[in-house]
């Protein structure tokens, strides 16, 4: 009961390390592939002194992030006259909340046996095993899709109660923005679970050590590669970034729904975009990048074409799959941002078109072909 | 000390969310602001999921989030936000019949506690334990397609019916020359100035 207790209080703090850690690189690493994409120097000025020494920590910059948090928290902390404040305050952790909680139906590793792990607390945790995941529920996908739909509200909210036109306009974009592009990015995973036949997210990982074709892992992007192009534009429209960042383009519209937010409550819709990004990237890997296995990769070891088992030791499984993950939804955050400096941003009345008449009817297309494929494989087999 | 707290923690938690869903049902009863109205029905749906949760049922959790506060709320606080709904007028808390409605409801939440009390087993002092969670998705979908698509389906028959009453009603008030139930909206607007 206790053993349980610790290891998913470990768990817990290891996906926020993992979220923050993220959230504030990610803020530098934008600024330095920003930087690097168009041949400049890019941040490179903050640096950690380590006390009572002249030594700096320069790392190419990497502590901007730190020095922006600090940033934020020693700002004024304007306050409007607002209609409402409570909904004025309220919004900021409406919109950042779900993000995090996002994460907790995510398995970031395979199967944690503390025994084999750490030797000397054998006998404590006896032969128990977790699955390394906070939460293994079989309604996976669904709770993302719960949680994903929550964020919406907090834009709403953010915009309605400043009592500012711009913002107002910002949250209406935002609304109509998300509902579009939240549909169809749910259908856009449909053809997914049609394949996988389950909405557990671990599940769904494990199915994708397999082998197809002979010699393609069986990831989802090669199941579904329309499926999987049109999931990473949704998310990236549902995180309200370039080219989908009309409800908070500031040529217009100043901030749009944050406008009139300062400091920490600005930082904390900041945050939430940052963190947005890994954890688009931790669902794109989980759901098309066969999750936290190398290719070929399962528990125990690797299975390549032609039947090659090559088995490895527990430990050095654990590690390679703690860490292929996190490299995995690093590149995806990486392409994430890439995207965001290379195109230009839409109007806003493409941007819906772009939804309702040329990426639903695609994901429907791809939803309806999958279905028949699959249909026709299983009566085939049968 | 700890290992009983463990062994409890789900009835704990239980009776948390309960409560606070029961906080948020009431607040939306009271409060006299729409939006502040929409907030707490969100975090009474949001505290049932979490019942629904405990009670070993994941997928109807999130389902109750993903439909009730993922779509129909999203939609509520979309038309509260384009409703220019600041107007004083709102601040009309209670009618008359406020007394009446209390006594009322007083008496119907008594005839249903008096019910369900009746209707509990005899050994009624597990009746909070969560149930195993056996009935999963695949189980649910199964019951879902196979015996309930019919009422499904007329439900959202239904729907559709009460789609068009709204309508029929806005088409009759806007034919016979009356506002809208909502009021026009430089009227609802009044003299406030914003922003």
């Amino acid at each position: 009961m206790i053993q349980d207790l610790v290891v998913y209080a470990v768990f817990i703090g290891y996906a926020i390390g993992v979220l923050m850690t993220f959230g504030l690189v990610l803020t530098w690493v934008e600024r330095k592939q920003a930087a690097v994409m168009s041949d400049r120097i890019g941040a490179n000025r903050a640096y950690l002194r380590i006390p009572f020494t002249n030594v700096k920590l320069v790392w190419w910059g990497l502590f901007h992030g730190l020095a922006d948090g600090i940033k934020m928290i020693l700002k004024e902390d304007f306050k409007p006259r607002t209609y409402d404040w409570y909904a004025y305050a309220v919004a900021p952790w409406v919109a950042f909340t779900p993000v995090l909680l996002v994460f907790a139906v995510i398995p970031f590793g395979g199967t944690l046996e503390p025994a084999r792990l750490i030797p000397p607390l054998a006998d404590w945790f006896g032969d128990r095993t977790y699955p390394m995941q906070i939460a293994r529920l079989d309604a996976g996908l669904l709770i993302v899709f719960a949680f994903g739909g929550m964020t919406i509200i907090g834009a709403m909210l953010a915009g309605w109660s400043s009592s500012n036109k711009f913002s107002l306009l910002g949250a209406l974009r935002a609304g109509s923005q998300m509902i579009s592009y939240e549909l169809v990015m749910g259908l856009t995973v449909l053809g997914l679970v049609l394949i996988y036949g389950t909405v557990d997210l671990g599940d769904i990982v494990k199915q994708q050590s397999g082998i197809i074709l002979g010699i393609l892992p069986a990831w989802g992007v090669f199941l579904q590669p329309f499926a999987a192009t049109l999931f990473m534009a949704a998310a990236i429209a549902e995180n309200k970034r370039i080219p989908f960042d009309l409800p908070e383009a500031e040529s217009e519209l100043i901030a749009g729904y944050f406008t009139e937010y300062s400091a920490m409550k600005m930082g904390l819709f900041m945050f939430a975009e940052f963190i947005e990004i890994a954890i688009i990237g931790a669902l794109f890997t989980t759901l098309f990048l066969g999750g936290y296995n190398l290719p070929f990769m399962n528990d125990a070891g690797f299975v390549f074409p032609g039947n090659h088992v090559v088995e490895l030791p527990y430990v050095l499984v654990f590690v390679i799959q703690l860490v292929t993950f996190l490299v995995k939804v690093f590149l995806m955050c990486s392409f994430q941002i890439l995207v965001r400096w290379s195109l230009p941003r839409f109007r806003y009345d493409q941007v819906l078109r772009f939804a309702w008449k040329f990426m639903l009817p695609l994901a429907l297309a791809n939803l309806t072909v999958t279905a028949v494929a699959v249909w026709l494989l299983r009566s085939v087999n049968a | 000390m700890i290992e009983t707290l463990l062994a409890n923690l789900d009835t704990l938690l239980l009776y948390l969310f309960a409560a606070c869903a029961l906080v948020g049902a009431v607040l939306m009863l009271i409060l006299p602001q729409p939006m502040r109205v929409a907030l707490a029905l969100i975090s009474t749906m949001v505290f049932l999921g979490g019942v629904y949760g405990l009670l070993g049922v994941h997928f109807i959790a999130a389902f109750q989030v993903l439909v009730y506060v993922g779509a129909v709320m999203v939609f509520m606080v979309y038309a509260i936000m384009l409703l220019d709904v600041r107007d004083s007028a709102y601040k009309r808390t209670y009618s008359k019949l406020v007394m009446p409605g209390i006594a009322a409801g007083a008496l119907f939440f008594a005839a249903l506690a008096f019910g369900l009390w009746k209707a509990l087993p005899d050994s009624a002092g597990s009746a909070a334990t969560p149930a195993a969670g056996t009935f999963g998705l695949q189980q649910f979908a199964v019951a879902f397609l196979s015996e309930y698509w019919l009422h499904f389906e007329l439900t959202s028959v239904l729907l559709v019916a009460a789609v068009v009453a709204a309508l029929a009603v806005i088409k009759v008030s806007a034919a016979s020359g009356a506002q809208s139930p909502l009021g026009t909206r430089a009227e609802r607007k009044g003299g406030s100035d914003r922003g």
